[in-house]
């Protein structure tokens, strides 16, 4: 017990590490634009931690990260790779936007989010079966069915926001907002964080418990570690991808409740098109570990908040872009430290014996 | 004396948790055969894949000729006339012989017929014979095994290292080979061979290096030892082999398995079983004698679920199980301990508590409400540990950061657990250190007491005469015979094993 502490005490320390190490980099950007970095940081740190309403845009752009990281960590247990989460959002989405414009005046509040909820997890959860499906039937590369499925589902949310949910206006391609009553229930005055933040930290911890405490979830990591000595023991790994692959991809499309019932309000074009990329590297940042998804979740919500107060600096007009850059350069210096802290801990151990070796 | 062809060092080499080699000097001269006997995990394998330079060394040297080496490469380690006959040959096996032979050394365009030449005069100076411009993938492993020879000689090796070479042969065929073992030293190279069988190292060595956990614990020359001494050096104790009485004619006991005329085909679609019929009763141990990859494998599988059977059937008990699903024939209770533990019988990044849980996930057996009861599994896991003395710390310990011989305890019991009617066991003591066999074998006879069927599947003759009540021999997917421990003597066997029919087939 003592050394798992340890253990964690150095991926905390490692991941640290790898920010400060990305954020030093990133600082060269600004001085190349001629910026004082140390001025640039503590002053959008400041900003962050004073303001109440910016330090809960945290927590709103850390939510779908949750979810998407889940999604991949999910069918990464069972050894299994789905590219494809940001795809598996898009069908939630579109099923909550539906659901949500159909009953949210309706319907009591309770009850619309209930059914969204449901409808924006099976709608994932089919789209990632027949991913899983294709896997199992077809012996088909799921890395590239679940990328090549992200391009064919935003097709049709494209084609249907051009068409059936188009805005009575018909200006833009999106649809009208949903009623006030479809709306997650804000939970902190002042901020826009929303109910679906708390509905990430829970499915965090139930997707925990049905990894590591369940029969289902003891399975799917049997089959993840060895799918041979796993059918061996008469479970059938075919089925266990496409179960992984229709709880991973209802994950991914949980996160459209929390995006359009408790942030947009609406469905539009290319809405936050890169929480599927960024929910793969948040996923590997915590080792595929649920509860460490939610740290590293909260991690690049901070940085993503971080970029855009850089971004509102009066005088200073730092690109947007930058901001890009700067979590893209953390996030390779995190997934650097991934292995680094791989190779040290080897050679600690080596170190140990060689000790030993010589008491002998 | 001369000087040393090999002189290895104070060489150590640690992997990540364990010590492989700790100080390990010895010295190889001319016209020498030294045999590296020890038991699995000794570090005989890793020491001499030192010296072939896949592994660096962590301490110590190297001397080849009096002088001080730096291997950093097989490449390397054959320019200095260093080579290694592996355990797993490293042959393409769609490529003709002398493909393989010349591989990774002709440039520009080949002449194929004057490689083929030059290959079949050495292989001829040695008395091999080997169809130079055959597959690789056509020939028998004994063959085969001759190609990485023959590989080793046209690189002109003088120290040729063998990984437990006579693994995969036949008695015949080990002894034509010890024959050449022999024949290379005398022409004033010297041979390395890795072995654990104490009967080879009499017959072939001149000296004999003992490991054990990673150190030498003797280098003495043949004259001046037996094989008494060998085995309490390779060990560090004394053994007694357990005493099995044969079992009385059990033939009017009920047959829990019936093989009927079952075939089944491999990748490729050719053949691998061919009209296998036997049958296993109560109380008895049935053995299957063979050189490895003649269809043993394939048996263990149909009777598990795991490979379709093309033509006939499977009874269990009275039923036809032959369409069942692997999980049914588990909850029927067939228990199967698997030849390849990495592959097929263990989670290696699981616990020891997830290992035992692995065959009886479903049901409700060790859930409660829908959850794991992880202390119900904790404590009989424990227990287990306890029962089987494995050497672990408890139920939580990752099954990879256990020894060979302990690992396969855990799969034992486990298996134990579920067959509760037949047990079928792949080779369970290969590889394993003679302490773990030891207990192993107690395992499996306690069990055939309990009047459990079992089914045992080894390479190994002595262990198929020590344990077996009835023992079939299998040759290319077929059964040779089927006879009563006694009836034959080594000799008969191994003519069997290399597909000469007996005078008599089996009742």
């Amino acid at each position: 017990m003592k050394r798992l502490k340890e253990r964690y005490g150095e991926v905390l320390l490692f991941n640290i590490g790898a920010v400060v190490v990305g954020l030093i980099l990133s600082a060269c950007m600004l001085l190349f634009m001629k910026l004082n970095p140390i001025e640039v940081y503590s002053s959008a740190f400041l900003k962050i931690v004073t303001d109440k309403y910016t330090m809960g845009e945290v927590l709103v752009k850390s939510t779908p990260l949750v979810f998407t990281a889940l999604a991949f960590a999910f069918t990464y247990k069972a050894n299994l790779f789905n590219i494809g989460a940001q795809g598996q959002f898009y069908a939630g989405s579109i099923v909550a936007i539906t659901l949500s414009l159909q009953l949210g005046a309706v319907l009591p509040t309770g009850l619309t989010i209930l059914l969204v909820l449901v409808g924006s997890f099976l709608a994932g959860g089919i789209v990632g079966a027949l991913i899983g499906f294709a896997k199992a039937r077809f012996n088909a590369n799921e890395f590239l069915v679940s990328m090549m499925s992200t391009y064919v589902v935003s097709a049709v949310m494209d084609y249907l926001l051009r068409t059936v949910l188009r805005e009575t206006k018909g200006e833009y391609l999106q649809t009208d907002p949903i009623d006030a009553k479809a709306y997650l229930p804000s939970i902190l005055p002042g901020t826009r964080v929303h109910l679906g933040t708390l509905l990430a930290i829970l499915t965090a911890i139930l997707v925990w418990v049905l990894l590591y405490k369940t029969p289902l979830g003891f399975r799917i990591r049997a089959v993840g570690s060895n799918a041979t000595a796993a059918e061996l023991a008469g479970i059938r790994s075919k089925r266990i991808y496409v179960i992984a692959f229709l709880i991973s991809g209802g994950l991914a499309g949980m996160a459209g409740l929390t995006e359009i019932n408790g942030v947009q309000h609406m469905l539009l074009q290319n809405f936050n098109s890169s929480i599927g990329s960024f929910g793969i590297g948040i996923a590997i940042l915590a080792n595929g570990h649920p509860l460490g998804i939610l740290f590293a979740s909260l991690l690049f919500g901070f940085m993503n908040i971080m970029g855009t107060t850089m971004g509102r600096m009066p005088g200073l007009n730092i690109p947007s872009s930058i901001i890009d850059l700067i979590e893209g350069i953390v996030m390779i210096c995190v997934i650097i430290s991934y292995f680094l802290r791989g190779y040290v801990h080897n050679r600690r151990e080596k170190q140990r014996l060689r000790k030993a070796g010589a008491q002998k | 004396m001369a000087q040393p062809v090999v002189e290895i060092r104070h060489v150590s080499k640690y992997f990540a948790k364990v010590i492989a080699n700790k100080d390990v000097s010895f010295t190889v001269h001319q016209g020498e055969v030294v045999a590296l006997l020890g038991e699995n995990g000794a570090g005989k394998s890793t020491i001499m894949k030192i010296l072939y330079g896949l592994y660096g060394a962590d301490e110590g040297e190297i001397r080849i000729r009096g002088e001080a080496v730096h291997i950093k490469s097989p490449k390397d380690a054959m320019s200095r006339g260093v080579a290694m006959i592996q355990q797993h040959f490293s042959l393409v096996p769609t490529h003709t012989v002398t493909e393989n032979i010349i591989l990774g050394n002709v440039h520009g365009r080949i002449a194929i017929k004057e490689y083929e030449e030059k290959v079949k005069a050495i292989a001829e100076s040695y008395g091999f014979d080997v169809p130079v411009d055959a597959k690789v993938g056509d020939l028998a492993v004994g063959v085969q095994q001759k190609v990485e020879i023959l590989k080793a000689l046209y690189l002109n090796a003088s120290i040729l290292i063998m990984d437990e070479p006579t693994a995969v042969l036949t008695p015949q065929e080990s002894e034509h080979l010890m024959g050449f073992i022999r024949e290379f030293a005398a022409k004033g190279n010297c041979v390395i061979f890795i072995t654990h069988k104490m009967k080879e190292v009499m017959e072939a060595a001149d000296r004999i290096v003992i490991m054990r956990s990673g150190v030498v614990v003797g280098d003495v020359r043949k004259e001046d030892t037996d094989e008494a001494e060998l085995a309490r050096l390779m060990i560090g104790q004394e053994l007694t082999a357990p005493v099995r009485t044969q079992a009385p004619e059990r033939s009017e006991a009920p047959a829990v398995l019936e093989l009927k005329g079952v075939s089944a085909l491999g990748p490729e679609k050719t053949p691998v079983l061919q009209q296998v019929s036997f049958s296993v009763h109560a109380g008895e141990i049935f053995g299957i004698a063979g050189v490895s990859g003649n269809g043993q494998d394939e048996v263990c599988e149909v009777i598990c679920g795991s490979r379709p059977v093309t033509e006939g059937e499977v009874v269990y008990r009275g039923e036809d199980i032959t369409r069942q699903t692997i999980r049914q024939r588990i909850d029927g209770g067939i228990g199967y301990v698997p030849v390849d533990r990495y592959r097929d019988g263990m989670i290696m990044d699981m616990t020891l508590a997830e290992n035992i849980l692995l065959k009886s996930s479903y049901g409700g057996r060790w859930t409660s409400r829908g959850f794991i009861s992880q202390k119900r599994l904790n404590d009989y896991t424990s227990q287990i540990i306890r029962d089987h003395q494995v050497k672990a710390t408890g139920p939580s310990d990752l099954a990879r950061s256990l020894s060979g011989g302990n690992q396969q305890k855990v799969v034992l019991a486990r298996e134990i657990d579920v067959g509760q009617h037949l047990l079928i066991f792949n080779q369970p003591t290969r590889g394993l250190d003679m302490g773990a066999v030891d207990r192993i074998h107690h395992t499996i006879l306690q069990e055939r007491e309990k009047g459990k069927a079992v089914l045992l599947v080894s390479t190994e003759l002595s262990e198929i005469f020590e344990m077996c009540d009835r023992i079939a021999i299998m040759y290319k997917g077929r059964i040779m015979g089927i006879y009563r421990n006694g009836e034959l003597n080594t000799q008969e066997i191994g003519l069997m094993m290399a597909g000469v029919a007996a005078g008599k087939e089996g009742q």
